[in-house]
């Protein structure tokens, strides 16, 4: 069963919507019981980093996810604010701590003619083997205004272009990440999920 | 590349689908859900559905009508009319829209509308900007007689932050004779947000002008799809030969 974490923030219908559209058994939840019995934590999430933070800590969920993530090596996937959360630091809107799974910093998007927020549908390019190696140059649907920018290089799966390259997602041992939405992006997207959660 | 989004724009009575002509004169075009299921099956890049006249005549949208639509669509949503409360966008947000359209509250209120940015993200708040034509200016339209310039708005709903505006020509509302040009390249030109222009396309040549004759990345049409027998896939191929990205 996917746990879908219920944090208050989110298109928590969406991804379990897709999820369902796949037969993929899930529940939306923020019981700690659930969690803990389920094989995969999904974090979904839209909205503004220091709330997001605060709201899982609310409820216990800060520790309770670190614990099954990094203590167990449960396999997670996060999508748009929920990879953003993993890492060690935020800046929205103000320089708060993240879950600290990932190391590196969540910084505003900066860019000279492009509009801020990045939104549409976006090539990803992949590098390194991961999950989403088969999707190379595929469109995913993106919209936000910071992006991780992880310590270590090895770690990102794949790129989008907005001037600058910005990381799309994140892969490293039990944890795979999107700042894009797969739940969002059509066929791609529940592409993406169903080979997701069938090689785990 | 980001790409160039083409999105159909759905106008709701309460009752079913119209489309206006000037913002007056609505005429039923059909059945919702059924378009969203058509719209989602052609994998149109986003969509919208506005009840336009719920504020007007004091309305909450119809959540149950809602679900419904949203639950036919795998590509993001935005939904409007009548939202006047944090908890009328919670209730969107909670059946899977992705982003709420908000005219007439911020018009009279943007105070909420810096409210909702702070609680949803600006990811989530569009602002819905009704621009006429007024002694070589433009204004807001609206039905509360505030009288507001173009700028004025676009500038205080720049300052709460907002994600996205979705810019609609009122004089060209449904008259299918191309965009207003003036009007979308006046905006571009006052905001760094993305923008959709609305208004006026009714025949292929004028999304070829409107991507020439100004930088916007984002369409968003109604009468068209009603009225002939274009899809939004067909307008994707015409600016794929004029090297406008697409998603095809």
């Amino acid at each position: 069963m996917v746990a879908i974490i219920d944090y208050g923030l989110g298109n928590l219908a969406s991804v379990q919507k897709a999820l369902s559209f796949l037969k993929i058994d899930n529940k939306i939840t923020a019981n700690h019981d659930e969690i803990k019995n389920s094989d995969f934590i999904l974090l979904p999430g839209v909205g503004s980093f220091a709330h997001g933070m605060q709201n899982l800590k609310e409820k216990g969920l800060d520790v309770l996810l670190t614990d099954e993530v990094i203590g167990k090596k449960k396999k997670f996937l996060g999508i748009c604010l929920g990879m953003q959360l993993i890492a060690e630091t935020g800046t929205e809107p103000f320089v708060s701590p993240g879950l600290g799974w990932i190391k590196g910093t969540v910084n505003k998007i900066e860019t000279t003619n492009l509009r801020i927020p990045h939104m549409g549908w976006n090539t990803i390019e992949t590098v390194n083997q991961s999950y989403l190696t088969e999707f190379n140059q595929k469109d995913f649907y993106f919209i936000h205004s910071y992006h991780f920018v992880p310590d270590n290089q090895r770690m990102i799966a794949a790129y989008v272009n907005y001037e600058t390259n910005l990381v799309a997602a994140i892969q490293h041992d039990n944890i795979f990440a999107t700042q894009f939405h797969p739940e969002k992006s059509q066929t791609a997207g529940l592409a993406l999920l169903k080979h997701y959660f069938e090689s785990c | 590349m980001l790409k160039t989004r083409v999105i159909p724009i759905l106008t709701f009575n309460g009752i079913g689908l119209v489309k206006t002509k000037q913002f007056s004169n609505p005429r039923m075009v059909g059945n919702p859900v059924q378009a969203a299921r058509v719209y989602n099956q052609r994998g149109v890049d986003e969509l919208v559905f506005i009840d336009i006249y719920a504020s007007e005549q004091n309305r909450k949208i119809n959540l149950k009508l809602v679900s419904e639509v949203i639950k036919e669509c795998y590509m993001p949503v935005a939904i409007g009319g009548g939202i006047s409360t944090i908890d009328d966008i919670t209730n969107l947000l909670k059946i899977g829209a992705d982003k709420v359209v908000i005219k007439t509250k911020a018009l009279t209120d943007p105070d909420f509308i810096k409210k909702a940015v702070s609680i949803f993200g600006s990811q989530c708040i569009t602002i819905s900007v009704d621009a006429i034509a007024h002694h070589n200016n433009y204004k807001i339209y609206n039905r509360q007689g505030i009288d507001l310039s173009l700028n004025e708005f676009t500038n205080s709903m720049m300052a709460c932050e907002v994600g996205e505006l979705i810019v609609n020509s009122v004089d060209n509302d449904g008259m299918m004779n191309g965009y207003n040009f003036e009007l979308i390249n006046t905006v571009l030109k006052n905001t760094n947000l993305p923008v959709i222009a609305v208004g006026g396309g009714g025949e292929m040549a004028h999304y070829k002008q409107l991507m020439t004759e100004t930088k916007i990345e984002a369409v968003g049409s109604s009468s068209i799809f009603h009225f002939t027998q274009f899809t939004p896939r067909d307008i994707k191929n015409e600016l794929k030969q004029i090297n406008v990205p697409v998603r095809l």
